[in-house]
């Protein structure tokens, strides 16, 4: 089985996620597979994603943590820094990764991302075009998403 | 073998070619003429014969030679700054290896560059009384004696130190700035880390790097492109002519890296390469394939140097390469007896008739194009064939004639000159195709000069290639006498000092935009000694405004032995001192 000789360091990460979770963030293992995480982020207050609760899913690849780990969006989200596949524009997950950072830290700073998009860096070409000509719209548009997509149904 | 006998006989050069070789000073008595300071010169540095022509203004270094640079470079930093090599190889990697500009962004702020490098200036890190410490990456506690720290004190254990280390080598040279993996801390990760923490085979990479880095980015430093090359060359920048010659023997421009392109610019190779790989596949097309012998049919497959094909036995039909016409019309019509340059005329005479299908499917900015892209590329082939040759020529032949003929090594130079000289001028005129494809159809005067000057130096090149080919299988098949190849070493000296001059020219030329075409009007024009050749010659072409008037004897008279255009009142040829 694969996860007979997970690394401590993942092992450790695990159990500090569970027992003690940041605010808004929940993330636990799959039974089957202890490199594969299920996530829940909830929209961050003041921002149009307030009130939503996206799920991700987080995967530990075998170099990790010398590797930075996989993130997706599994939920629908107006942004301009994820597409609509899901992926992240976040430069922690690519070139800035460091194996002193930590799932927790990751996934922080998605949340984060949620509260301060960057339009200049974007990864939805659209999306940013909006957000940069029409900034209130694009928010509306959030909302709505938000509303349709990420209700916690 | 159909060695010539309707060519240009160059046998007559032997009066002077005599005093040539023995040493002395020639001319010395009556002649104030450029083409004597040429000879004169090239016979003090004949080893160097490509080398001479231009000043050397780069340095080639071995990988020796780069990373004692190197090395002399940290030492220099660490004496004057007072730090360690660690550091001082970190410093001038952030300056381009560059020391002066070390010391200055040192001098002017010290807290500023520390910052910016990542040297921090003490250790922040407080020796703990702790008998172990947790490792940040994986989380493990370990005792003091395998936990390592940079500067800045965050303990990693060795093992993921050398993990961390070893995935930034194997990213590629971004290796060479790594931080401490604490994202906010930003202390550096030098050289004795890596040396005291990673295996053999990320050290030697990580060596590597640090060696490109000392090379790629410094302005003044290129490596040399040719493949298995590990030579880099050294430029001053700021002097002249952008040509460098490697070890390996390859030359290529400083500026572009392109192979030599002297004397066409940068701007008109990159556009002729981009053309090239635009159209190649219609070229591939059209050249692919063999020529058929015009009149036999049957294809043929160039494997030598000189435009001049005889087809195999009956056929035996002589013919031009290039276009394709009997051999025997070669002559005034095409620009020169060996000569066959000119599009235009080319097209005037329908010499491209006989190819109707082609004609039919290719357009003509395609024939055109055709034109110069086959000439360009022939050249290019017969220098390969050439350099070959003058391998060929220094490993067996030169060992083998010196038995035949009972003379010393030595005394055959004058052949190894002769191939260099080949090899050099098949390259220049390689290029000038590709200036002639961009040289403005409207601005005829200069297309006709520079047609003019192009065919006289094909037409040497043709005659020395020929001679140097062909000629000299004679001498290394068969004993010819004494006499006879004193003739021939006579001829091909003579051939080679004669094309040399004509490349000159058409250098010069092309090198000040052909501006002799407009800058002066029959102006004598007082002309350094230098270069009088180039621009008495200018003069001699100039203000007929038509090439075919050259034998006309109101603006000059033509040499017969190097068909040199010499002006009215010489009364011997400027160029080969041939009497009138």
């Amino acid at each position: 089985m694969a996860n007979s000789n997970l690394p401590r360091r993942i092992i450790k990460e695990t159990q500090r996620l569970l027992s003690e979770p940041a605010p808004g963030i929940s993330a636990s293992p799959s039974e089957d597979n202890m490199r594969y995480f299920n996530v829940m982020i909830l929209g961050p207050t003041q921002s149009p994603y307030e009130g939503g609760v996206f799920k991700l899913e987080l995967f530990l690849p075998e170099e990790y943590p010398m590797a930075a780990p996989k993130v997706r969006f599994l939920t629908k989200i107006y942004h301009p820094n994820i597409d609509k596949l899901g992926r992240i524009c976040l430069d922690i997950l690519k070139d800035k990764w460091s194996p002193a950072l930590q799932i927790r830290t990751v996934l922080l700073s998605i949340q984060a991302l949620l509260s301060a998009p960057n339009p200049d860096d974007p990864l939805s070409e659209n999306i940013a075009k909006h957000w940069k000509s029409n900034e209130a719209e694009a928010v509306e548009t959030a909302k709505e998403w938000t509303r349709l997509y990420a209700s916690g149904a | 073998m159909d060695s010539e006998d309707d060519m240009h006989d160059a046998n007559d050069v032997d009066s002077y070619e005599e005093d040539y070789y023995s040493g002395d000073a020639m001319y010395s008595d009556d002649d104030d003429d450029a083409g004597y300071e040429f000879l004169h010169n090239d016979s003090d540095d004949s080893d160097d014969v490509l080398i001479s022509r231009q000043q050397k203004n780069f340095t080639i270094l071995k990988e020796d030679d780069i990373r004692q640079r190197q090395e002399d470079d940290i030492t220099r930093i660490c004496s004057v700054l007072s730090v360690s090599r660690d550091s001082a190889c970190m410093l001038l990697r952030r300056y381009n290896w560059n020391v002066s500009n070390v010391h200055e962004a040192w001098f002017a702020n010290e807290d500023k560059v520390r910052k910016a490098v990542g040297l921090l200036d003490k250790t922040t890190y407080k020796p703990t009384k702790a008998r172990e410490l947790p490792c940040g990456i994986c989380f493990e506690s370990y005792l003091l004696d395998k936990i390592s720290t940079a500067a800045c004190g965050h303990p990693f254990c060795n093992t993921c130190w050398t993990a961390y280390i070893s995935t930034s080598i194997n990213d590629g040279p971004g290796c060479l700035t790594l931080r401490c993996p604490i994202p906010s801390c930003g202390a550096a990760v030098g050289v004795d880390m890596v040396n005291m923490l990673t295996s053999d085979e990320d050290k030697t990479k990580y060596q590597r790097y640090l060696l490109r880095s000392y090379i790629e980015d410094n302005r003044k430093t290129k490596w040399c492109p040719a493949p298995g090359c590990d030579c880099a060359i050294e430029f001053d920048l700021g002097s002249g002519s952008y040509d460098v010659t490697c070890h390996c023997s390859y030359s290529f421009c400083w500026n572009c890296t392109e192979e030599a392109h002297r004397p066409v610019d940068c701007e008109t190779v990159s556009k002729w390469i981009m053309k090239n790989s635009a159209e190649s596949e219609n070229m591939n097309w059209i050249l692919a394939n063999s020529k058929p012998c015009p009149k036999c049919k049957r294809p043929i497959e160039k494997n030598q140097g000189c435009m001049h094909m005889t087809c195999n036995p009956p056929c035996k039909y002589e013919f031009c390469w290039l276009c394709l016409g009997q051999w025997s019309d070669h002559g005034e019509r095409t620009g020169g007896f060996y000569a066959c340059n000119r599009y235009e005329s080319a097209k005037q005479e329908g010499a491209y008739d006989e190819s109707e299908r082609r004609r039919e499917m290719a357009k003509n900015s395609l024939e055109r194009y055709t034109h110069y892209y086959e000439r360009w590329a022939t050249n290019q082939s017969s220098r390969q064939k050439a350099l070959a040759d003058l391998h060929q020529m220094q490993t067996v032949h030169l060992a083998k004639l010196s038995e035949k003929q009972c003379q010393p090594e030595t005394q055959l130079k004058f052949i190894i000159e002769a191939w260099l000289q080949i090899v050099e001028c098949r390259r220049v005129l390689k290029w000038t195709y590709a200036y002639g494809y961009y040289l403005p159809e409207q601005e005829l005067a200069k297309r006709q000069f520079f047609e003019y000057l192009q065919g006289e130096a094909e037409a040497g090149l043709e005659r020395l290639h020929q001679c140097a080919e062909k000629e000299l299988n004679t001498y290394l098949n068969e004993d010819g006498s004494q006499d006879e190849f004193n003739n021939f070493r006579t001829k091909l000296a003579g051939l080679t000092s004669v094309t040399r001059n004509y490349f000159e020219n058409l250098v010069r030329a092309l090198e000040n935009g052909l501006a002799d075409v407009d800058a002066h009007g029959a102006s004598s024009k007082t002309s350094s000694s230098k270069n009088a050749a180039g621009t008495s010659k200018a003069k001699g072409t100039k203000g007929k405004g038509s090439i075919r008037g050259r034998t006309d004897d109101s603006t000059g008279w033509s040499c017969d032995q190097c068909t040199y255009m010499n002006s009215k009142n010489a009364t011997s040829c400027q160029m080969c001192h041939n009497s009138r």
